[in-house]
């Protein structure tokens, strides 16, 4: 080594640090400028949307894929109907309509006349039979679906095993999938689908990469006087605050990631134009005890318990004031049609009540003793954790509200935040003592209370489990269950909810803290016609069956 | 020769240790990957699809010595399988569409750091108590001593949000299609700018010290006091009789940093949604996906195996001690 060749190297790096240089300078002007106003460009700009939980996309449009690309579901594929928890109706999409059986076991769905695939190609009935094929062989699930069969060109009749009601919105909401191209596809749960043909109104891909894709429009969309815009851009973006500062920056249209202190952070560098709606539903967020283990297997220590939990002070300083406490019925705001009043309104347990709580627990047998501390029929503390993933910084300060407000009560409750997978291999072993846990969320409130107290998803300790974690079931349940799953009519299937809530309420399997809400805020330089809490016709959900509907709804800004 | 062989021999076996224990080290962690997505999913998936899932993603319950061999031999023949968070693409395809920009920020940072560091080092040992060596390294120190991630942040307030000099996100334009033109390539580098920066601005500090500190030593030799005695230019003293001595400890550490820019910079590319592979490195840990784990474990083992075999064999040339072992 000699020492021109020193000064060589110190020559190319300065020359390259000159060239970062001029490149830092230079790019100034490559900045995304802020959004316009003006009416040509807002015609032809794409709806942009960051997904804050994929890091990079990968071109697979495959809708049997776990982790399925954004709008895959949304845009690309469309279901025969949709479910709208804010109004609680279903709009007809793929079928006009539909008739279930009298006797529950059957449903047969009409077809739109009309409707062509992206390629030119009508839909008929056997896309739909050649869907749910698909559907059972590659993901399984619909273990009730006897047989799909098609019914000329326009009607598919589904039957079942069993009069099976939940069925309706189940095979309603599944996205249908066109039978000659998949039909050709050799193995159909691994294919990449990288040319999507849908029915959907966004279903061409261009420049896909890694970092983002555009869908641009369906030539042949069944109502083309709803695709307004241009087309849609998904950003990958690897977390929230990546996330959040393409939206603080105007940089994205819609924004469905958690924002924290949304008002500051978000809407006050445009009142005019920024907006957020986080309507209530969610999922309902349970601190779910195990009934498999003394004293939660007494309800009494349940209700005694969640009296004890603040559920204001929850809301406020876990969720930031955006979720709404939960009320006896156990369901969250996706189900507000479905709620017994007399249940509603004369609740008593998920009320704030540190007198009745200790009075509860000490009609119980659970004494306090002279320290305050309370102890258990054995003689040993009352004392148990709360497990959740460490990673749920929100559901976390949640815990620790809940353990604070335990000490009013003589109860130690302890904060257990292992990673989630810890604490989910705790859920579905059985060995937890109690956690945070998220509950169904469909359009029938069927599979809540069946996860929550039906026997059928009752498994023993040691076995593994996917729902029912804390292990509770309730034979008068069943039966009012099963009635609920025979039944075709929705005044009767209203009426056996009713029920359900009255058991649910004297029973308190779980206890209920609060309504997810439905994350969502928007920017509305560019596009008008979004969902808000006045015209609730969708959720501000990216990722819903509803959000088709705000995709057809938006136009430009003119 | 001997030397090399015996050191080859030496980096097959760690290699095998390594990709051994990148087997087993998923496999003791709690939870499989199907029930770990449908805990992701929180009640958007029906239990009674898992069963499914599992045979579709090819999890399996078969003994481990099976899985084990099969796994050996997947990697002999360099099928790492598909990726379970990312399915059904597979692994080689994730990695290899990222894997570029995390060798090019990682790499980038790393040279510039070093370089930059190291002639900073030569020069504040060189004139000790100078505005260089009194100035720099305490703020250096301040700088690198701040939590990586509020730095980025901060930069990436000021630069991007503020002053509008820097792009705020991705690895080019989104909408730009990657080729060789200048427009790509110039847009490519001002979004590598900011990024690389900071990661250079935190490490610096220690490729400096590091030099100074051997070089001060150095400087002590009688070889140096000897060639003054000749009355050589300082320059020439400086660079090739003191830096070149002192040099040896960096090269080691260089080349190591070089086997673990392959890992990626998971918070650089977390803050400026890099499209690189250490965040999907963590995303793989946390959905368990063995195969995406696995490869990417691979990936990073060999990488720092053959960065240390390279400085090995760099060492032969430069230390002569090495070479009469």
């Amino acid at each position: 080594m000699t020492h021109p060749r020193f000064l060589r190297a110190a020559r190319v790096t300065a020359a390259g640090l000159a060239v970062g240089a001029l490149l830092l300078t230079g790019c100034a002007a490559t900045v995304n400028k802020p959004a316009g106003t003006d009416a040509a460009a807002n015609a032809s700009a794409f709806l942009t949307i960051p997904r804050e939980d994929m890091s990079t996309f990968d071109r697979n449009f495959n809708p049997f894929a776990p982790t399925v690309t954004p709008m895959v579901q949304q845009a690309i594929y469309e279901p025969l109907l949709i479910s709208n928890p804010l109004k609680g109706d279903a709009v007809p999409w793929l079928a006009t309509k539909w008739d279930v059986a009298k006797d529950g076991k059957s449903v047969t769905f009409t077809l739109r006349d009309g409707v062509k695939w992206s390629d030119g190609k009508p839909l008929v009935a056997e896309d739909v039979v050649l869907t749910f094929q698909l559907q059972k062989k590659i993901k399984g699930g619909f273990e009730y679906l006897k047989e799909v069969a098609a019914e000329g060109s326009n009607k598919v009749t589904f039957s079942f095993n069993t009069p099976w009601s939940p069925a309706l919105y189940e095979v309603g909401q599944l996205p249908i999938l066109p039978k000659h191209v998949w039909s050709a596809v050799k193995d159909p749960g691994k294919d990449a689908n990288a040319k999507p043909v849908g029915t959907g109104p966004y279903t061409e891909v261009e420049s896909f990469q890694a970092q983002s894709f555009v869908l641009k429009k369906n030539p042949n969309y069944w109502q083309p006087e709803k695709q307004k815009i241009a087309g849609i851009k998904m950003l990958a973006m690897s977390g929230n605050d990546a996330a959040n500062l393409a939206a603080a920056n105007g940089d994205v249209d819609w924004a469905t990631q958690y924002i924290p202190n949304i008002e500051k952070t978000f809407v006050s560098k445009d009142k005019e134009h920024r907006h957020y709606w986080f309507p209530p539903t969610g999922a309902m967020i349970n601190w779910q005890l195990n009934t498999t283990k003394a004293p939660f297997n007494d309800p009494q220590v349940r209700k005694a318990l969640s009296m004890a939990v603040d559920r204001d002070q929850v809301t406020k300083i876990g969720m930031s004031g955006y979720a709404q406490p939960a009320d006896c019925t156990g369901l969250s705001g996706h189900y507000e049609n479905w709620k017994n009043p007399a249940v509603k309104d004369n609740c008593s347990w998920t009320k704030l009540n540190v007198d009745e709580a200790n009075k509860l627990l000490d009609e119980a047998g659970y004494a306090k003793g002279a320290d305050g501390k309370r102890t258990l029929k054995d003689g040993k503390p009352f004392e148990f954790k709360i497990s959740v993933g460490a990673s749920s910084s929100d559901w976390l300060s949640v815990a620790n509200v809940i353990s604070q407000n335990l000490q009013a009560v003589g109860v130690t409750a302890r904060v257990d935040s292992p990673d989630w997978a810890s604490v989910v291999a705790g859920y579905e072993q059985g060995t937890f003592d109690s956690g945070i846990v998220w509950s169904a969320n469909d359009p029938s409130p069927y599979k809540y209370f069946n996860n929550s107290m039906g026997t059928a998803s009752v498994k023993p300790v040691g076995t593994k489990t996917f729902d029912n974690y804390h292990r509770f079931g309730d034979p008068k349940a069943d039966a009012l269950l099963k009635e609920f799953a025979a039944s075709g009519d929705e005044t009767k299937q209203k009426d056996i909810a009713y029920k359900l809530q009255e058991e649910y309420n004297e029973v308190a399997p779980l206890v209920p803290l609060f309504s997810g809400p439905e994350w969502g805020a928007y920017n509305d330089t560019r596009f008008t016609g979004w969902p808000t809490e006045e015209n609730a016709y969708a959720t501000l959900s990216d990722r819903s069956a509803t959000t088709v509907l705000v995709l057809t709804t938006l136009e430009p800004r003119k | 020769m001997r030397f090399i062989l015996r050191r080859l021999g030496f980096y097959l076996i760690a290699f095998w240790a390594s990709i051994t224990l990148n087997f087993l080290l998923p496999r003791f962690m709690p939870g499989d990957p199907v029930s770990r997505m449908f805990a992701r999913t929180q009640g958007k998936m029906q239990p009674e699809q898992l069963e499914a899932l599992r045979k579709l993603l090819g999890v399996d319950d078969r003994p481990i010595w099976e899985q084990y061999a099969d796994y050996m031999h997947n990697i002999v023949t360099g099928n790492m399988g598909v990726s379970i968070s990312r399915f059904p693409t597979p692994v080689t395809e994730v990695i290899s569409s990222q894997i570029g920009w995390t060798l090019l920020l990682g790499g980038t940072a790393l040279v510039v750091a070093a370089v930059a560091g190291n002639l900073l080092g030569i020069m504040a040992a060189w004139r000790r108590g100078g505005a260089i060596d009194s100035a720099l390294p305490p703020l250096l120190v301040f700088i690198g001593s701040f939590p990586y991630f509020w730095l980025a942040m901060g930069a990436l307030y000021l630069f991007g949000v503020i002053l509008g000099w820097s792009p705020l996100r991705h690895a080019f334009s989104d909408g730009l299609e990657p080729g060789f033109t200048w427009e790509f390539i110039s847009d490519a580098g001002a979004h590598l700018v900011l990024p690389a920066l900071t990661i250079v601005l935190v490490s610096v500090g220690g490729w400096m010290l590091g030099m100074r500190n051997t070089m001060i030593a150095t400087n002590s030799e009688d070889y140096i006091t000897m060639a003054e005695a000749k009355g050589l230019r300082p320059g020439r003293i400086m660079l090739r009789y003191a830096a070149r001595n002192a040099m040896l400890p960096s090269v080691t550490s260089f080349g190591m940093s070089l086997g673990f820019v392959v890992g990626g910079a998971l918070l650089t590319e977390v803050v400026f949604a890099y499209p690189g592979v250490g965040y999907q490195l963590l995303n793989a840990v946390q959905g368990l996906d063995y195969p995406l784990m696995q490869g990417l474990f691979l990936t990073i083992t060999a990488a720092v195996l053959l960065a240390n075999f390279l400085v090995d064999i760099l060492y032969v040339r430069l230390d002569p001690r090495v070479r009469s072992n």
